[in-house]
């Protein structure tokens, strides 16, 4: 095996029944990489995650954390991962300091600093209540007991799930410093933005196996550039339909169309519109969304 | 009647800060009202008060002109709820939640309840299971199902949608969108701002306890003002439109770039032709616009300044 692989997936297979479960997943996450998963509700993110770090025996297949299988050899490992889970169970525990102080004691871990600087970012009372957090407060305690001893891996299923919108960008900085400092992380999550900003390749389950595997490199660097644009009369759009653009979608009660163009080839598409009377032109952002949902609409058809 | 919910001057002090206070508002039947904040700001506890879950210190929550707390089980009929955290008792399945939803609101409708398990995709196989064994998604499409199957003429949303897929959020937002033109008044805490753009006709914010803007959703929706980024060939093209968009009343420049070329504009719709026929005289290498979105326009709103103590 390579030694730059830190997880391996091969095969991996657990049937559920009713075809339900995961089948025949693989994939791997290198040294230093951040990979996303999505997909529908009930696809197999957790379950996959949840086999990765042991927790179930796979019928078929096997994944490994450095090189050992991860269902007989979990607790030679468990220790460099730091999880966030999808539902979060406190242990019955007063406070959320104290819940801190039980993991930290876990870990065998005597300095504070780092998990302090964690509750600053985040702006996380730890004297709260746990049984009366709200969701915000627990998925940021949540976060600081899986990082604040600075495990080399990091796996969080669904981890900004419910979390306002400000606390997400502060958490995914959170999490962006961490991969910038070298970490191996796995992430899933409901929002295809927050794994276009962050991860490095973006795997697409649905109904347990891997549709589509999608570099993030290569969706931000696409070659072409999509514009909508709409015209204020319906001559102007007709004559500018003649023209040779490559039309990807056509909304004639609006006169407006929506053209492919080369990246880099702008001013051709502004010198040709300078002659008609335009409504508005907007670029039609490619994005994760879009390359996903594209597989998703061809997957259903078939 | 017109006023379908209303809540005035309502105030809970949870002590240390928290709680509500003095929150007032009222939505109009067929109305649906938007409720965006940060975690912690109020919307939960605004919205355990209308369900008469909690007792107001001062001020009243009112449902179909009754106080919620006193004429509770009586609202209740007329109610569809979804709660932000999900706790369903125990040992149920979902047909058995199901069933004692039915028989609490006294109202069963087969027919509904089928068309909803379709467009949800709950099928009988995830019905048969303990909620306890369900994931969050398929939890919360079980408390969308129990909360719309009675048909209900009011419905009070608290993050209906999180923990669902993204495909499955488009699927809500359209029902929504038709339950809607059915004349239903909802009321819909969120923080997906998507959701409360393409549904709400009202939306107000609350921080910290207090509602700080109350706006139509319409006004933000047709702001024409749009915002370009320009990425230019060279510097010289770079410098040139940057001297020549000075002179131009139509283009507003936001700022600048040198380094990397680009440059920030806006301009009003109705100026468009004019901008593009500028542009053709230099070299550009992109053109892209971003729209102010209400995102954009409310993340002002949710920034925080409070600092809390850490282990010791």
């Amino acid at each position: 095996m390579n030694e730059n692989v830190v997880i391996k997936v091969d095969n991996l297979t657990k049937d559920f029944g009713d075809q339900k479960g995961i089948f025949d997943i693989s994939f791997s996450i290198k040294k230093g990489e951040m990979v996303g998963f999505v997909g529908t509700n009930g696809s197999g993110k957790s379950t996959t995650i949840r086999c990765i770090l042991g927790f179930i025996k796979p019928n078929k297949g096997a994944s490994y954390v450095y090189g050992k299988e991860s269902w007989s050899h979990s607790s030679s490992f468990i220790k460099e991962i730091g999880y966030v889970p999808g539902e979060i169970a406190f242990p019955d525990l007063n406070t959320g300091t104290d819940f801190l102080k039980s993991q930290a004691e876990f870990l065998k871990l005597k300095d504070f600093s780092h998990a302090n600087r964690l509750i600053k970012i985040l702006t996380l009372d730890p004297s709260a209540n746990l049984k009366r957090m709200s969701k915000g407060m627990k998925q940021k305690t949540a976060l600081v007991a899986a990082l604040m001893h600075d495990p080399d891996i990091l796996i969080m299923d669904e981890p900004t799930t419910g979390l306002d919108p400000l606390m997400r960008i502060n958490f995914m900085d959170v999490v962006k410093a961490e991969h910038n400092k070298g970490k191996t992380i796995l992430m899933s999550s409901q929002s295809f933005e927050e794994l276009e900003n962050s991860c490095d390749k973006v795997i697409f389950l649905l109904n347990g196996r891997i549709v589509s595997i999608a570099s993030i490199d290569e969706i931000k660097n696409r070659p072409e550039q999509d514009f909508k644009i709409e015209f204020t009369n319906h001559e102007d759009y007709e004559a500018f339909k003649a023209l040779d653009y490559t039309i990807i979608r056509d909304q004639p009660q609006y006169h407006q169309v929506t053209v492919s163009i080369i990246k880099g080839r702008v001013n051709d598409l502004m010198e040709d519109l300078k002659i008609y009377h335009l409504k508005f032109i907007s670029e039609v952002k490619y994005t994760l969304e879009r390359h996903f949902k594209k597989i998703a609409n061809i997957k259903e058809e078939n | 009647m017109n006023r379908i919910i209303e809540v005035i001057n309502l105030t809970k002090d949870y002590g240390f800060g928290r709680g509500v206070f003095d929150v007032s508002f009222s939505i109009q039947k067929g109305e649906t009202f938007g409720f965006l904040g940060p975690n912690g700001a109020g919307k939960t506890t605004t919205i355990r008060h209308l369900m008469g879950f909690s007792k107001a210190e001062k001020g009243e929550a009112k449902i179909l002109n009754k106080d919620t707390f006193t004429h509770y089980a009586e609202i209740l009929k007329h109610v569809g709820y979804i709660p932000g955290e999900l706790a369903f008792p125990a040992g149920l399945t979902g047909f058995e939640l199901i069933k004692m939803t039915e028989d609490l609101v006294g109202k069963r409708d087969p027919e509904r309840l089928t068309m909803l398990c379709d467009l949800f995709k709950l099928d009988a196989r995830l019905l048969k299971s303990s909620t306890k064994q369900m994931s969050l998604g398929t939890k919360r499409k079980l408390a969308i199902v129990t909360a719309f199957m009675s048909d209900p003429d009011i419905l009070i949303l608290d993050e209906p949608t999180s923990g669902l897929d993204p495909i499955m959020q488009d699927v809500f937002i359209d029902f929504i969108k038709k339950e809607k033109e059915r004349g239903k008044t909802i009321l819909l805490s969120s923080h997906i701002f998507n959701e409360v753009d393409q549904t709400c006709d009202r939306i107000s914010i609350i921080k910290e306890g207090k509602i700080i803007d109350t706006f139509v959703a319409n006004d933000l929706k047709h702001n024409k003002h749009k915002f370009y980024r320009l990425r230019f060939e060279d510097i010289e093209n770079y410098l040139k439109f940057t001297e020549m968009a000075k002179f131009k009343p139509f283009i507003d420049i936001i700022k600048g770039h040198r380094a990397t070329l680009e440059l920030f504009i806006s301009t009003h719709d109705d100026d468009i032709d004019q901008v593009v026929k500028e542009l053709t005289g230099y070299k550009i290498a992109e053109f892209t616009n971003k729209q102010e979105t209400l995102e954009d326009y409310f993340l002002k709103f949710y920034q925080d300044g409070k600092e809390f103590g850490g282990l010791k």
